[in-house]
């Protein structure tokens, strides 16, 4: 009785002591609750409240993030989460991804239509970013098991937020069967993993060391179960198939958060999976799992940018485009004993602010002018020069063309293949760089068709129509970073840089 | 520090700016600040070039004038080390003809784009981006800077083929933008490795403290931070990364364990990296040049640009692909330059001839000139690949004219167009019975471009071919074969030229029935006039005068030839002692 009576308080002091460090999904997890509980009350007045609300806990969430000093440094809270600079870093851009995401749904027509949900839509906006955080700092591969769910619940019900909608629900439904199969998948690799180590606690040396007694062959099954799991949040290949049938069901502005949050945050949770691969003394004991890490890379990298070729709408042009990109980030990830952790970093930063803006343009384009295909695009960009040249700009910079980040972002993330294939003399990361340098031609061949019917094709006489200013000044608060990571990166590899170095 | 070339480089973006703001209906006074700026750019190249000092390399000077050098990014990649860009420009004798030739045909293509009608200010925009961008491609001196140049060009360029264009202009714009971006994807990856390879001994310096920072470092503190980076004696974290080119053209630069190091021996099928990190280089801008056989993009994009863009293309942007070779690939990998000198001199000569025999059986006049670019640039990689200071002179002597003679012959194709809006040989007979003046122009246009002495061509010809030949003997780069099959090239130009002449300007005046009912036969104009006697005398001028430009080459490119001679054998017998 009072052994378990010490335990107890031993837990409770730890939680208590611990709970600072989850300040921000604490107040996610407050607004959270606040908004259902808002939405029950029939008044107009407090409808049309809740997005500011969640607009208010995004924005709370990113300042105390940006500020810092909410906790001391890498506590860690009872072996499930911990709370370093990478979280903090990614939790920024969370944050910031929320903030986009609903600013882009105060300018979508059809959410603002629409009579009823108002209030669970934006408060499974910030279930979502909870889950995001949550899978940012889990370092317990439980932990990582229910923030992915949590994440993935989440972007159900989001998918299908338009369900009157027929491509919402066939959306929906290849989602949730994607992803309770690949949950299912990861979950199986974990007891592997847990059968192999007796511990759950990937980040931990225990857990490595007893890896490394164990048979390669069962940790490369086990690791290459577990990437199922990630793979399908990051949606790379195989388990991209979700991908385009969601981009296209979805409402835009969760169409653009699906396509950075979760990316971001399956990068940073398997960038700490992969962490201890990286370790050069262990390199050859996981170089199986290495080598079908750089396989899913290459796969992911053709499918996306070759696929992409073919579509002919813009969502699903988009939803490869951010296959292809996933493949780039997996990549990255593979230039070990680099500091690649700073470039991917830096190269999710750039890919928020380059999707949140085309996203935005599609808004706009399909809201106002029913531009669906992209053929219907012809003419749009001499009719609108303004929106016109924004997207250009964000196309080129996807493509990866200076002056924009996206070939900073991309430039960097090469510079540590090449350096670490000069220290490894590993050919698959050789493969990997001239394969990624290489299909930046393919790439832009996809990419500048939108701005091919934008510029060079037919005559839009409907001329009636004005683009809001809250539009174009958002177009513009996307592009400028864009043009400001480019010509001065260091301001932001710095700031990565010291959040990556001192709290740890 | 003067500020001559950063205003040289960025003139034309300011006069864009002001056409920005400028409602689209001013057409007028649109096309008179595109002018304004596009003379001030002249204005100043000529300054420059007038107060370029030709004799200062062989005074033991760097060879860069007026240099312009600025911190940009500074980023540090944990044990990488710093990376550095500059903000660096300068000019030697080899950037210098390039820049005066920019600025004369930037004035020219404005005065030719006075007639274009669509869209004037989203056309001037563009142009006046492109000037800018090209003139500091023949700036830059850090590889970073001159990429983002290099890569800048293309949309302009696929926008005003793609918009103001013939009637394939989408499949020529779009053909053009993406063989040219495969390019510099080439160039890119190189750029990579080179940059995570090579150090700045100055910077390192500063951050080891052997000099106080923001000091220039004497000649023996670089010699010190250089054997100390060959000895393994400076830290990772201390080195200083950059792109800097003319810190890539010294070996010592380069950190020992590299890959792009001469002696790290590493190979990939069996070739030494850094051979195949040049021809990928080579094969970048060889596309630009362009080269047979990537050179299929330009007959497209030529043919279908209009007549402005046109001569902006052959003028001067297949000049970069040429002065990307000269700054950047033959001095920064000399080992490459000796040893793939016959290949590289064998696809010169082979563009020739195939350019020229190409040119023969066209019978769309623009696309038998555009063929012409491609034999005449195949003179600048025979001049280039021989290594002599003749062939090396020859080469920047062949872009220059070239440029002058090329915006001519494409100008006058203009003229045609303009009048009857087609441009077929077989549809055309006796001319210069309607048209005397314009066929003055065309038979001066073509007598230079075919090298007719007195004319620049002759003198560029001449002194490529005089290079080929010594070759052999003086650097034993290329077999005399060459050269003797290159001069059947002159032969077919020749050809092509005089039976164009004579089908479309001799005999009795007729013209295909079905053009005539639109066809306005007019001779030359005051606009026309005004393009084309200046061209006229500028090629004779340095037909005439050739030392007006060789005074300013001759001692760079004596330097250059000695450097890429010098250490292409050392590096060469260094690299293949390390694998063998």
């Amino acid at each position: 009785m009072n052994e378990q009576g010490a335990f107890l308080t031993q837990s409770i002091n730890a939680i208590l002591e611990g709970a600072g460090s989850l300040l921000p999904e604490l107040m996610l997890a407050f607004f959270f609750l606040l908004l259902v509980t808002l939405d029950l009350f029939r008044s107009q007045a407090i409808k049309k409240l809740l997005p500011w609300l969640a607009l208010t806990a995004f924005f709370a969430t990113l300042l105390i993030q940006i500020l810092g000093g909410y906790t001391s440094e890498s506590v860690q809270f009872l072996n499930l989460l911990r709370s370093d600079g990478l979280a903090r870093y990614a939790g920024i851009l969370f944050s910031a991804a929320g903030i986009f995401t609903i600013l882009l749904s105060l300018q979508n027509k059809q959410l603002e239509e629409r009579q009823q949900g108002q209030g669970e839509y934006y408060a499974f906006l910030l279930m979502l970013v909870l889950g995001l955080n949550l899978m940012a700092k889990s370092i317990n591969l439980l932990m990582v098991f229910l923030a992915i769910e949590t994440v993935s619940i989440a972007s159900y019900i989001l998918t299908l937020t338009l369900k009157e909608k027929g491509r919402a629900i066939e959306a929906g439904l290849k989602y949730i069967l994607y992803g309770a199969l690949s949950a299912g998948i990861m979950l199986y690799g974990m007891s592997f993993f847990y059968g192999l180590t007796g511990s759950l606690n990937y980040t931990s040396g225990d857990f490595w060391f007893s890896l490394l007694q164990a048979s390669p062959l069962m940790v490369t099954v086990a690791a290459i179960l577990v990437f199922a799991g990630f793979f399908f949040k990051i949606s790379a290949a195989p388990f991209h198939f979700w991908t385009p049938d969601v981009y296209q069901g979805a409402p835009m502005p969760v169409v653009a958060l699906f396509s950075t949050g979760p990316k971001m945050a399956g990068i940073v949770v398997i960038l700490r999976f992969v962490a201890a691969f990286s370790d050069p003394a262990n390199a050859t004991a996981f170089a199986d799992v290495q080598l079908f890490l750089g396989i899913a890379a290459l796969a992911t990298l053709f499918i996306g940018n070759f696929t992409a070729i073919w579509q002919q709408t813009a969502r699903r042009l988009m939803a490869y485009s951010s296959i292809s990109h996933a493949g780039f980030l997996l990549a990255g990830l593979l230039a070990f004993g680099t500091s690649y952790t700073t470039s991917i970093l830096f190269y999710l930063t750039v890919l928020l602010f380059m999707n949140f803006g085309v996203f935005l343009f599609m808004q706009v384009a399909e809201d106002h002018f029913r531009i669906k295909r992209l053929a219907d695009f012809a003419g749009f960009g001499r009719a609108y020069p303004y929106v016109g040249v924004m997207a250009l700009l964000f196309f080129l910079s996807l493509t990866g063309l200076p002056p924009l980040a996206g070939f900073m972002g991309k430039l960097l993330v090469f510079s540590n293949l090449w350096e670490a294939y000069g220290l490894s003399q590993d050919k698959m990361l050789l493969a990997l760089l001239v394969v990624g340098i290489l299909l930046t031609g393919v790439a832009l061949f996809y990419y500048i068709k939108i701005p091919f019917y934008l510029f060079f094709k037919g005559n839009y006489t409907d001329k009636n129509l004005v683009i809001s200013l809250s539009d174009k000044l958002l177009l513009a608060l996307f592009a400028m970073p864009l043009l400001v990571f480019f010509f001065k990166p260091d301001l932001l590899l710095t700031w990565i840089e010291k959040l990556l170095t001192t709290v740890r | 520090m003067s500020l001559i070339l950063s205003s040289l480089v960025f003139t034309p973006l300011l006069a864009a700016l002001v056409v920005l703001v400028m409602p689209g209906r001013l057409q007028k006074p649109i096309k008179v600040v595109a002018l304004l700026g596009a003379l001030l750019q002249m204005g100043l190249a000529v300054w420059l070039y007038t107060r370029f000092d030709g004799s200062a390399f062989a005074n033991g000077q760097t060879g860069y004038q007026f240099v312009e050098k600025l911190r940009w990014i500074t980023f540090s990649l944990g044990n990488l080390g710093n990376f550095q860009i500059e903000y660096f420009l300068g000019v030697d004798g080899i950037s210098v003809s390039m820049v005066l030739l920019t600025g004369l045909v930037g004035v020219i293509g404005v005065i030719s784009s006075w007639t274009i009608k669509k869209n004037i200010k989203g056309y001037f925009l563009l142009y006046l981006l492109l000037l800018t961008s090209v003139m500091g491609c023949f700036l830059a001196l850090d590889f970073f800077l001159f990429y983002l140049f290099f890569e800048f060009m293309l949309l302009p360029m696929y926008f005003l083929i793609g918009i103001w264009g013939g009637p394939k202009r989408e499949y020529a714009a779009i053909k053009f933008f993406i063989y040219t971006l495969v390019g510099s994807l080439f160039i890119l990856i190189v750029m990579i490795g080179l940059y995570t390879s090579v150090i700045d001994p100055q910077a390192t310096a500063w951050q080891l403290k052997l000099v106080q920072d923001g000091m220039p470092a004497g000649t023996e503190i670089i010699l010190q931070v250089q054997q100390m980076l060959q000895d393994n004696a400076i830290h990772a974290t201390d080195m200083v990364r950059t792109f800097s080119i003319p810190a890539m053209m010294e070996a010592d630069n380069f950190v020992p364990d590299s890959l792009l190091h001469t002696l790290s021996g590493h190979q990939l099928w069996n070739l030494p990296l850094r051979f195949i990190a040049f021809l990928l280089l080579f094969a970048g801008f060889a596309i630009k040049v362009p080269l047979v056989p990537v050179h299929t993009w330009l007959p497209d994009a030529h043919v279908e640009a209009p007549t402005p863009i046109s001569v902006l293309l052959a003028a001067i942007l297949l000049k970069v692909g040429g002065y990307g070779l000269i700054r950047i690939v033959y001095p920064v990998f000399p080992d490459g330059a000796a040893y793939f000198s016959v290949l590289i001199g064998g696809l010169g000569v082979f563009s020739i001839i195939y350019g020229a025999l190409c040119a023969l059986a066209m019978n769309d006049l623009k696309k038998l000139i555009a063929y012409s670019s491609v034999s005449h640039m195949g003179f600048v990689l025979l001049g280039l690949a021989s290594l002599t200071t003749e062939g090396v002179n020859g080469a920047i002597y062949m872009m220059f004219s070239h440029g002058l003679i090329s915006a001519m012959l494409f100008l006058v194709v203009g003229v045609i167009y303009d009048r009857v809006h087609n441009r077929m040989i077989q549809n055309f007979r006796g001319l210069a019975n309607k048209m005397p003046a314009y066929t003055t122009f065309v038979v001066i246009a073509f007598f230079a471009s075919l090298g007719l002495p007195g004319f620049s061509g002759f003198i560029a010809e001449l002194l490529v071919l005089v290079g080929g030949f010594s070759a052999s003997d003086a650097t034993g780069m290329l077999p005399r074969w060459l050269t003797v099959v290159a001069v059947f090239g002159l032969l077919l130009a020749a050809a092509y030229y005089l039976w164009a002449l004579q089908r479309m300007f001799f005999g009795k005046f007729w013209l295909f029935p079905d053009l005539r009912e639109k066809a306005v036969i007019t001779d030359l104009n005051a606009r026309e006039y005004l393009m084309l006697v200046p061209l006229a005398l500028l090629a004779l001028l340095f037909g005439i005068f050739p030392h007006l430009l060789l005074d300013k080459v001759g001692i760079a490119v004596a330097g250059f030839t000695e450097l890429v001679l010098q250490n292409g054998q050392d590096q060469l017998s260094l690299i293949l002692s390390s694998i063998f």
